[in-house]
């Protein structure tokens, strides 16, 4: 199907590997708006928004910024741990957003459980819906996340 | 006819074309870039006013060509070729105009001209055109109609489309389903106008 | 059979007429003939052909601007100031810009074209930016993700700096990343080799750059660096030195130290180096010498979560909580300059504790690299 050029230009920087390693799409042979939709209806169904997902996701983090890299023990079930990297990363969509390449990793106590984000992923997940491509690094599985963040 | 019967003849067709034949919804043709390109307003409003201005001109130029050049010689048959060679080169040639003299216009507009260069609407108001029988001044009213006739399916739609986004929408129908469905239901609205103008 | 042989002819001749229009179309609309460009009111004039970017046409003068996202309009880093010759502010840029730069006349260099006489106004050291081409001569392994690459210059065969300063590396496509980027990199070495560098790099997980670094680069392979950048460097004063760094943030701080080995530097210097585990600390015994050779210099590694059974008898702690509480004990603490070397995280932090006693945010110094 035709695409708007906008659209075009989008998805052909995601693909690329220009921003990060092997894009933000991976292997995924879905186009950008068919991966969205798919993990928009997945989000649905496990009764979420992607709102409350960025929220929660962001708490988490900032929990344990204040740690600078250190295991921090978050309520009962969690222990986080946030990585600093220096430099930002630029959102692809075109407006003027950066972040820090910060990365969360989160560790269900219980379940054994990995799930680590960028600030990015926040960013890309609250704003434009977007979980990344299958088989990208920072690719985040719908319902891996919301089984982890919301457990408690 | 006198020229007040004219201009009155000329307005029947632009707002026939607009409405009870729109290109889009009564005729189904442009319906690739309509499925696609109709995510966001105000990329179906930039994509619109592409396709408004390559339709007036290209109409015109193939009105030329057909009655200066395919009708002497007898070569009517090959206004298929014909009509997609200047389209291209016209396209062509409005983007670089543009794209020189106004980076700002080139950048809203200019960018879907190429996507429309193979938009078979265009293709079709011209082969409409031969087969109306209509005059250069008639052709060029035909044109625009169906140029903003076709705009305004698209931002209906787009419009339509981006209230959607919030909306619960079964997983089988998301994307091009439901934008058929949507298509499907304006076109049932637009059989409303039927009768009340005819362009021919 | 004569309509076949009209209908080619007429077809052919309204085609060749339609390609000869485009191109002589062409050459004359997409023509911008010879365009000057200049930069800083005088300070630097060529005449290019027009047509290109700015960004580009600056590039292929050898003049970097910062840039991420190779001229997509992006990322919007490669901001210059145009004084005149640029047009109108585009829709691709609108989103990049706020209402102070649109009055400035900030423009996004890969965006604008140039098409006539032009006039630009970039920072004065951008100009001194060379590209160099090196060898890398060798690759020192100091935990299991961090490493000091040590480059040899080879055209141009000599850099000057200001100790402190950061290169940008050039990653070049290889399998996974197919394109070419940017990132920056402290020097860490010694100024007074000017024949090369040294950087000291940790892996980031999926990093483009770093990738590269770690599983794809050898001893004597070809690296290319633009630089030097940044305003990271000891300012020519008498106050005492608070230098806080964590991993791979003790480059330029181990450059700066050289430095002032250099030249004598008797200025009383604290260093706070922050890791996780002992088994992230490197550089020991460099520092400890650095102990012996400078007037009056304290080294101090701190380890926020020693392992269990290791035999760490240091410090123990977040390195800012650390310096805290040392801080705290020195009397003159408010006339002291910090510097500060790391993650934004502990940067920010950093620059929240420097202020709490009493040192004036004009006195920390950082680069957040961004």
């Amino acid at each position: 199907m035709k695409k708007s050029p906008q659209q075009d230009k989008l998805e052909a920087l995601l693909r690329s590997s220009k921003l990060s390693a092997c894009g933000f799409l991976g292997e995924d042979k879905r186009s950008l708006w068919e991966i969205i939709d798919a993990d928009a209806t997945e989000l649905e169904r496990l009764g979420r928004t992607r709102e409350d997902v960025a929220a929660r996701m962001q708490e988490l983090t900032d929990q344990a910024v204040p740690a600078l890299g250190d295991w921090v023990k978050v309520g009962k079930m969690f222990q986080v741990c946030v990585d600093d990297n220096r430099g930002m990363i630029p959102c692809p969509w075109p407006h003027a957003v950066r972040c820090l390449k910060r990365i969360t990793t989160i560790h269900h106590l219980k379940t054994g459980k990995t799930v680590r984000w960028s600030d990015l992923n926040i960013h890309l997940i609250k704003e434009h819906g977007f979980f990344e491509g299958k088989g990208a690094p920072f690719r985040i599985e719908p319902k891996d996340l919301v089984d982890s963040i919301f457990a408690s | 006819m006198t020229f007040g019967g004219h201009m009155i003849h000329l307005v029947v067709i632009l707002f026939a074309s607009v409405f009870t034949e729109n290109i889009l919804l009564a005729r189904f043709l442009g319906m690739c870039s309509f499925l696609s390109v109709s995510r966001q307003v105000k990329t179906a409003v930039g994509l619109g006013f592409a396709v408004v201005f390559v339709m007036t001109f290209t109409v015109a130029l193939d009105w030329l060509a057909f009655q200066y050049i395919l009708q002497p010689f007898h070569l009517e048959f090959f206004r298929f070729i014909l009509f997609i060679i200047i389209i291209a080169a016209f396209v062509q040639f409005v983007e670089m105009v543009i794209e020189r003299y106004s980076p700002a216009l080139y950048q809203t507009l200019g960018i879907f001209l190429p996507l429309i260069t193979v938009n078979c609407a265009i293709l079709g108001a011209s082969l409409f055109m031969v087969i109306r029988d209509y005059n250069l001044a008639e052709g060029i009213a035909f044109g625009l109609g169906s140029g903003i006739g076709w705009m305004l399916a698209i931002v209906a739609m787009a419009g339509i489309r981006e209230k959607l986004t919030t909306a619960r929408i079964p997983a089988g129908l998301q994307g091009p389903g439901i934008t058929l469905i949507i298509a499907g239901l304006m076109a049932l609205a637009f059989i409303g106008f039927t009768g009340v103008l005819s362009g021919r | 059979m004569g309509t076949i042989i009209i209908a080619i002819v007429i077809i052919s001749g309204v085609g060749a007429f339609l390609a000869t229009l485009l191109v002589f179309a062409e050459r004359v609309i997409t023509n911008y003939g010879d365009v000057e460009v200049d930069i800083n009111k005088g300070d630097k004039k060529f005449t290019v052909r027009g047509g290109g970017s700015l960004l580009e046409t600056l590039t292929n003068q050898k003049i970097f601007i910062p840039s991420a996202c190779g001229g997509r309009g992006t990322c919007g880093y490669c901001k210059v100031k145009v004084l005149e010759g640029a047009g109108t502010l585009l829709p691709t840029e609108e989103p990049y810009m706020d209402a102070q730069e649109r009055a400035e006349g900030i423009r996004l260099s890969c965006q604008i074209k140039v098409r006539n006489k032009i006039e630009i106004e970039i920072p004065g050291d951008l100009l001194t930016i060379r590209e160099y081409s090196c060898t890398c001569e060798k690759i020192i392994d100091y935990t299991y993700d961090m490493k000091q690459f040590n480059l040899k210059l080879v055209e141009p065969t000599s850099i000057t700096y200001t100790p402190g300063q950061y290169i940008q590396l050039l990653a070049p496509a290889y399998e996974g990343s197919p394109e070419e980027v940017y990132r920056a990199y402290s020097i860490s070495s010694d100024p007074a080799n000017k024949s090369g560098i040294e950087l000291i790099v940790r892996r980031v997980p999926d990093g483009i750059c770093t990738t590269y670094l770690f599983d794809h680069l050898k001893e004597d392979d070809t690296v290319r660096v633009n630089g030097p950048y940044g305003k990271f460097y000891l300012r020519d004063t008498n106050a005492p030195i608070i230098f806080i760094a964590g991993g791979s943030g003790i480059a330029p701080i181990k450059c700066i130290l050289h430095h002032m080995k250099n030249t004598t530097i008797k200025r009383k210097a604290v260093f706070f180096f922050g890791v996780r585990t002992t088994k992230d600390l490197f550089l020991v015994e460099e520092m400890k010498q650095f102990e012996k050779e400078l007037a009056d210099f304290t080294f101090i590694p701190v380890v926020s979560q020693p392992e269990e059974g290791s035999d760490w008898h240091g410090a123990t702690g977040r390195v800012t909580t650390v310096a805290e509480e040392f801080l705290k004990r020195m009397p003159t603490v408010s006339d002291c300059e910090g510097y500060l070397c790391g993650s934004p995280g502990m940067i920010d932090s950093a620059v929240k504790i420097l202020a709490d006693l009493g040192i004036p945010e004009d006195k920390h110094y950082y680069d957040k690299f961004s």
